[in-house]
């Protein structure tokens, strides 16, 4: 066996005892036991497997959670998106809607551009979505509409639907009170028993059950819109509701009898002439109490 | 058809066997490969921590290689081409048997020049070498560590020791 197939055997640790002794006569038996030894100071830093186990498993476990507080603010950011997306589809889907309190008055423009103008304690809505295909609003209260030319605009109430082609048109439904009024251009009504063609000047109503249509009125314009408003023989009661509306003030009118017929207007700016406005014709006097008013018969 | 019970590396006990098994193997390649000054200890953390990562893509028997390559990878781009510095421990290392006393403590002089033989070793000389005479690994063993022939190996290392012989006076 040569010097180098000795000393390769030695350097894989394969020598048998013979080749030991072998080895041990070799010239550069001294020199390499001296590397041998020498060598090993060398030797690479103390490694303790555990030790570095337990410290890259809490590296770990550090990262987990550090992973986790990340993702707090993130589930929080992501539910506020879903929430705001949710109701900007809920608004932008469904429906618009105005609402008037209490001796308010809004006026607004449709995406056709139609005009509406919103009485007291009333409330308008509509589909922005399909309002392009179908041109459909509900009320419930009272609004002065200038529809804009173009398709069929409805006006669903649940007293009946007002259907135009482009004009100027009030609807007021109350309670007992349906009232439509046509300014311009033609209007077609339905009732759940009937449908009426309204010409300009043209009214129809129902009071109290009592349907009835009447023409050749001159106002350009309802007369809420100059803040008063105009009725013509109309329960009292029912005007007192209006008057309700206009003030933010409660009426007590027991004392009056259903049948009591009213023609007149009253004012929105000034209570206590809207009082005595509708109180003297009728030979009725009031008591104000904070803001509960007390009519009475004489 | 038979399939592996763990097909990666995700359950702890896994985890934890494959670290115990290649952890000190892995520092000590990247020790004698880079050098002391660039925190083998480390790199081996980090490349557990990818394997933890990717725990799911590599099966048990690709983890070594996986752990080897992740771990030269990021010393390589952490560190190309820097010089290599090994030291010598200036007292006598813990285990080591001998039989000649008298070798154990080397004069200054003679550690300083082995030291410069060593550095100037080849790299993959120098890995194979220092992996075999201080580790005591096998030829085998390191030939499956660095994924090359026993016979490559130990053309490594008796090439390297060859040159420390020459370089070293007091070796002839």
């Amino acid at each position: 066996m040569t010097q180098e197939e000795l000393i390769k055997k030695w350097l894989d640790n394969e020598l048998n005892a013979s080749e030991k002794e072998a080895f041990k006569q070799l010239d550069d038996y001294d020199s390499l036991i001296k590397l041998e030894h020498s060598i090993q100071r060398f030797k690479s830093h103390e490694y303790d497997t555990q030790n570095e186990l337990d410290a890259t498993l809490k590296q770990l476990e550090n990262r987990k959670t550090k992973k986790i507080i990340w993702l707090k603010p993130i589930m929080r950011i992501a539910a506020v998106l879903v929430i705001a997306m949710g109701l900007y589809f809920y608004i932008s889907g469904l429906e618009i809607t105005y609402q008037t309190d209490i001796a308010q008055q809004i006026e607004t423009t449709l995406p056709d551009n139609s005009q509406i103008t919103l009485n007291a304690a009333s409330t308008l809505s509509f589909n922005k979505r399909t309002w392009n295909t179908n041109r459909l609003v509900n009320l419930e209260g009272e609004a002065f509409f200038k529809v804009a030319k173009g398709s069929k605009f409805d006006v669903v109430t649940s007293a009946g639907i007002v259907s135009v082609l482009g004009t100027e048109f009030n609807v007021k439904q109350r309670a007992n009170y349906f009232e439509v009024y046509c300014f311009e251009g033609s209007v077609g009504v339905e009732t759940p028993d009937n449908s009426y063609i309204l010409k300009p000047g043209d009214s129809f109503r129902v009071v109290d059950g009592e349907v009835e249509k009447r023409s050749n009125a001159t106002a350009q314009m309802p007369s809420w819109l100059s803040n008063e408003s105009t009725f013509e023989n109309i329960p009292v009661y029912l005007v007192f509701e209006e008057l309700e509306r206009q003030y933010n003030i409660e009426v007590n009118s027991i004392d009056v009898p259903k049948s009591v017929l009213f023609n007149g207007a009253f004012t929105h700016n000034n209570l206590d002439l809207a009082l005595k406005s509708i109180t003297i014709p009728l030979n009725l006097t009031y008591q104000i109490d904070k803001n509960i008013i007390t009519i009475l018969s004489e | 058809m038979t399939l592996p019970l763990n097909d990666n590396v995700c359950a702890e006990s896994v985890y934890s066997a494959i670290f115990s098994k290649y952890s000190k193997d892995l520092h000590d390649f990247l020790y004698y490969k880079f050098g002391e000054q660039f925190n083998p200890k480390d790199k081996v953390q980090e490349a557990f921590i990818k394997l933890w990562e990717n725990c799911s893509k590599v099966t048990p028997d690709k983890a070594k290689s996986f752990l080897f390559t992740v771990a030269n990878n990021m010393m390589l781009n952490e560190h190309a081409h820097q010089k290599v510095v090994l030291k010598y421990q200036s007292t006598k290392p813990k285990h080591y048997t001998n039989e000649n006393p008298e070798f154990i403590m080397q004069g200054n002089e003679y550690m300083d020049q082995l030291q410069k033989a060593i550095e100037s070793l080849s790299e993959p000389q120098r890995v194979a070498f220092l992996l075999n005479r201080i580790e005591g690994k096998k030829h085998k063993e390191i030939a499956e560590m660095l994924n090359i022939s026993t016979k490559a190996v130990e053309k490594r290392i008796y090439g390297a020791l060859k040159i420390l012989k020459e370089q070293v006076e007091g070796l002839k």
